[in-house]
Parts: C-alpha cells; structure tokens; sequence
C-alpha cells in the first residue's frame, strides 16, 4: 500500500509538472478593439472581433491566430523576415533547408516565395497561384495574391495573402482555410483584420 | 537464467525460418512462376487487410492529388501488363498520384501507386517496367500479409517476454528480455529487406522475360545514387554511404541492389530496346508540370542532376525554362546571370513560351538591367495579356509613351 501511495504521488507531481507549465505558456486570447503588436515585430493590428492567438508559433517572426482551429482557418502573421532568412522554422536546415527571403527578392516574386515553401515544407504536388495583384498592405504599395492547394491531409485549402517589402524585410499576413465552407465563412474576417494591420 | 535464454531462442525459431535468403548465386534473375489464376483471400488476417485496401482504394479515387489523364493511366498499365503479362495484370488497378517523390507502392488487394516524382525519374519504358514489375512481385508473394504476420508474431513474443522479465524479478532476465526485443526488431528489419530483394529479382525476372532491356533495373537505382550525390553536393554534405545498411532500414541499400540488378540481368536483353522514344511521347504533356513540381521543392542539386539527366536527350524549351526558374528560386546574383540566359535559350527554342520571357525580364531586372527586363516583362504580356499577376507585371512594366 505504501508503495501504491508513493508511485501514486509521483505519477500526479510528473502530471502537474507538465500540466503548470503549459497552462501558463496556453494559446491566448486576442480581444475585439485592443491593438496588439504581431509576430514579434512593430506590427500592430486591432481585431475587429476576438481571436485566438497560438501558441506554437510556425517561425521565429510568425505568429498564428484563428477562429476554430489552424486546421480550418489559420490567420498566419510574418513580421519582418529579414534577407537570408526561410519564412518558416526549417525543419532540418542542412538536409531539407527551405527558400530563404533575399535583398534582391521582388514583390512579385513573394507568392512565389510562399508557394515554394509550402511545396518544401509539406512535400506537395499541387499548388496554384490564382492571382497576383498590386495592393495597399500596411499603408504601402504592396501585393495581395490567392492560391489553392491539396494539402499532406488530402484537403483542398484556399489562401490568400497580402505582402509588404519595408526596408528589405518582408511583412506578410496569410490565410489558409478548407476550400469546402470554412474559407468562405471566415474570409470576411480575415479582410477585416487584415485591413488593421499597421506599421 | 538460462531456461529465459532457451525461451528466448525457441521464441525465436518461427521467426528466424520465415526469414527469405535471395539466391544471390544465380547466374540471371529466375523466370516468374507460371500464372496460377486470379487469387482471392483467404484467411481471417487477408481478408481483413482486402477489406481496409478496398476502403482506401475508394477514397483514392475521391482524392484530388489523382491524375485522371486517361492516355498516360493507359500507357503505364499497359507497361505493367507487357512486362508482367495481361493475365496477371488483370487483378491489379493502377493510379497515378501527384507528389514529386520517387516511389510506387503495392497493397494486398491489388491497387497500385505511382508517384509523379517515379515518372519524372525514370528515363525509359524499360527504368518504369523494372519498379512497377518489382511492386507486382511484392503483390504476387503477398509480402504485405507475411510482414504484417511477422511483425504481429514478434510483437507477441516481446509482450510476453516482458511479462516473463517482470515476474522473474532478476536482473538477468531484464537484461535478456532487452537482447531478445532488439533481435526481434532486428529481425523484422532483415525480412522486410529480404522481401525487397526478392521482389527486385522477381521484377528483374519480369523483365528479362519480357522484350524490354532488363539492365535499365540497375540504371534507376544508379540515376537515384547521382542525384542523392547531387543533392547532398550542393548543400555542402558528405557523398552519402550508398553501401551501408542501417538497424532499421526497410530496404537493401542502393549500391547493393544496383549491383545485383545488374549481375543478374539476362546478359542477351542488353540489346534490347528500352522504349525511350515511347516514354518521352506518352509523358511529353507532364513532364513540364512534373518539372516545375520538382524545381520548386528548394532541392538545387537534386533538381539540376534530373534536368541535366533529362537534356541529355537533347535541350528543349521546357528543360531551359526549368532551369531558368531553378536559377532564379535560388537568386544568387551569379544565379541571375546564368538565368537569363537559360529562359533566353527558352525563349528561342520556343518564341511562343510566355513564362520564358516573364523569368528572364524578372531575372533582368534583379540583375539591375530595368530597361531590358520591362521589354521582356512587355513581350510576356502581348503572348499572355490575362495571365494570373498580369496587374502587377503591368505596374512593373508600364506600356511605352509614344514620344518613345
């Protein structure tokens, strides 16, 4: 019996110290109205309703937010992406390194750069640029681009995404959602918060 | 002590004789056996595996990563079935996936994945034979249902054994126990290994049976070792170890089955014709999207070994464009240089190809040569003037006033 109790009370010591830690590091909350700086960077935005926040973040200067779940819209924030640098964390930078953001990059060549990464990182066959057009993104000249891919769960997803060169870095907000009914139902309030966005 | 040891040993036995020794001293590759008919399942273990295939069959053909084109689903089923015979064939559906990968896959109930990167890959109609035979073989001896019976066995007899460790409170049993779960793992591994090198010589059994050069099995796996090479080359890698074999690896190495691919080939097919001219024509419409699926997966190396494999049929506008935009993705500004002029080689060999000109008037500009890079940008609008960025190509290269 005392042994009982002893691994009894390990067990739940080893359960809170794993429990503790991740409650206080949990996805946060994004209130409707409070302007927040994004993705590590002097982006702000004010949500014109209430976010979820990840807390896995896909990058170092990315940041994910969304309203059900990333699997069904995921609102990523990229602040900042310096010359030399992959928009997301690469997984094996020596064997599997994915295409870095460069000085002599153009705006053009953004979606681009977002379409290779996703090919890179997810090891797909199937992406598609619907469109590419000139934009206003944080109060600059910019791009805003739509995409479709067959993601690695066999899912159709639909993007879109706005970019911004300032001062050879980029800055970049994308939205990714289930074809069937989510990228539509949520699309609206991507635009809304995206359209916050300031630098 | 030694009574576990014993246990560990007789547990053992039924492992250790289902493990395959190929009969690597064979002059050629044995001829296939003769056809015994269409096979159903049997047994509680196949039928269950049968059943779970057939529901993933029905969701492939759901998925929209499947290539429906019915001329190239044609041409390779009809490559399966020359090389295997149209008897055989018969129990087997063959689908086409989109993913840049090199593989092909078999399942028990007969449904067969080929990858788009495997297509991109192999050169001739003989390089597919020789996968698609080898994936047939596994099919034919039912590979699946005697791995899947193999490593249930093993699983039951490490389960055991720690139960047995636990109860003898020894800590030799412990240590046993730990010795008997890595031979159990290990032997797994090995029959998997094994199971590949006896579908490679049925497959090549296939092939030298059939009218096609059967020393094209060994060139895949040769191909596939120079663009690991390449690959590991650029990123500034050691040349990977093609011979070694490592604890958990479910197939032979590269190197070793090159080898025997090649020794056991029927020395009179090495005259034969590999059907080259007949894969490049079937493939002709897919191999630009395979290209570009290839070049934009950020693999230099890899990518510039397979284009370059590609020209040595000699350059064509789709091999220039691709290399083009491999040089421009990487966007050193020597790679801009070496850029524009592949997609100018495009452009020439093909004056009708609008991207050629929208790389080379982007790599232009990059390079800090604005004029020359808005002609190009302007030459890509007149051949696509709705082409998906044409606004922002527009806004780049604005139309000329007329006092110019």
């Amino acid at each position: 019996m005392t042994n009982f109790m002893k691994n009894w009370f390990l067990s739940a010591a080893l359960v809170l110290a794993f429990v503790v830690p991740s409650a206080v590091l949990a996805n946060s909350y994004r209130e409707q109205g409070q302007t927040v700086s994004v993705a590590k960077s002097d982006m702000e935005v004010t949500p014109p309703q209430d976010w979820n926040k990840l807390r896995a973040r896909p990058g170092k200067k990315a940041e994910t937010w969304t309203l059900d779940g990333e699997l069904l819209n995921d609102v990523t924030f990229y602040g900042g992406i310096a010359p030399g640098k992959p928009l997301v964390k690469e997984r094996n930078k020596k064997h599997e390194p994915l295409p870095k953001f460069e000085k002599e990059t153009l705006l053009i060549e953004v979606p681009e750069l977002l379409e290779s990464t996703y090919r890179a990182n997810r090891k797909i066959g199937l992406f598609e640029l619907t469109s590419i057009e000139p934009s206003q993104f944080l109060g600059r000249d910019g791009v805003r681009f739509n995409y479709q891919y067959v993601d690695k769960d066999g899912l159709t997803r639909k993007g879109e995404a706005r970019a911004v060169i300032v001062e050879a870095q980029l800055f970049m907000v994308t939205f990714d959602a289930p074809r069937l009914h989510y990228f539509d139902r949520t699309l609206d309030a991507f635009r809304a918060l995206a359209d916050t966005a300031t630098l | 002590m030694s009574k576990f040891r014993q246990l560990s040993l007789l547990a053992l036995a039924p492992l250790s004789a289902l493990v395959f020794m190929p009969p690597l001293h064979a002059a050629t590759a044995p001829m296939p056996p003769p056809f015994e008919g269409v096979y159903q399942p049997q047994g509680v273990d196949e039928i269950g595996w049968w059943r779970e295939d057939d529901e993933d069959e029905r969701a492939l053909l759901n998925s929209p990563v499947l290539i429906h084109d019915e001329k190239l689903n044609n041409y390779v089923t009809d490559v399966l079935c020359r090389t295997v015979g149209y008897d055989r064939c018969s129990a087997t559906r063959v689908y086409i996936i989109r993913e840049p990968v090199f593989n092909a896959s078999m399942t028990m109930n007969g449904t067969m994945r080929v990858f788009s990167g495997l297509l991109l890959r192999t050169r001739n109609e003989a390089e597919l034979a020789s996968v698609l035979a080898h994936e047939f073989g596994h099919f034919e001896r039912r590979h699946g249902l005697q791995r899947f019976k193999g490593l249930r066995s093993g699983s039951d007899v490490a389960a055991w054994a720690s139960v047995l460790a636990g109860v003898s409170m020894n800590y030799g049993a412990h240590r046993s126990m730990h010795g008997l779960n890595y031979q159990i793992y290990g032997s797994y591994f090995r029959f998997s290994r094994d199971d590949e090198r006896e579908a490679d010589l049925l497959g090549l059994g296939y092939l030298n049976s059939s009218d096609l050069r059967p020393h094209a099995a060994a060139e895949v796996w040769e191909n596939l070792m120079g663009e690991a090479t390449a690959s590991a080359s650029i990123k500034g890698l050691k040349k990977p170890n093609f011979g070694r074999v490592a604890f958990f690896a479910s197939h032979p190495g590269n190197q070793e089955r090159a080898n025997y691919l090649s020794a056991l080939a029927l020395p009179d097919g090495a005259g034969r014709d590999d059907g080259a001219d007949r894969y490049r024509e079937a493939l002709a419409d897919w191999m630009p999207i395979f290209l570009d699926d290839q070049v934009k997966l950020n693999d230099f190396g890899a990518s510039e070994y397979i284009i370059e494999s590609l020209a040595q049929n000699g350059w064509t506008a789709e091999l220039w464009f691709a290399r083009g935009e491999l040089y421009r993705n990487r966007g050193h500004p020597r790679d801009l240089v070496n850029a524009a002029e592949f997609y100018r080689e495009a452009a020439f060999a093909d004056p009708d190809l609008a991207d050629a000109y929208r790389g080379l008037g982007l790599s232009l500009m990059k390079a800090g040569k604005r004029s020359e890079g808005q002609g190009a940008l302007r030459r890509y609008l007149e051949l696509n003037p709705d082409a998906s960025d044409a606004k922002m190509i527009r806004m780049m290269a604005p139309e000329l006033e007329v006092s110019e």
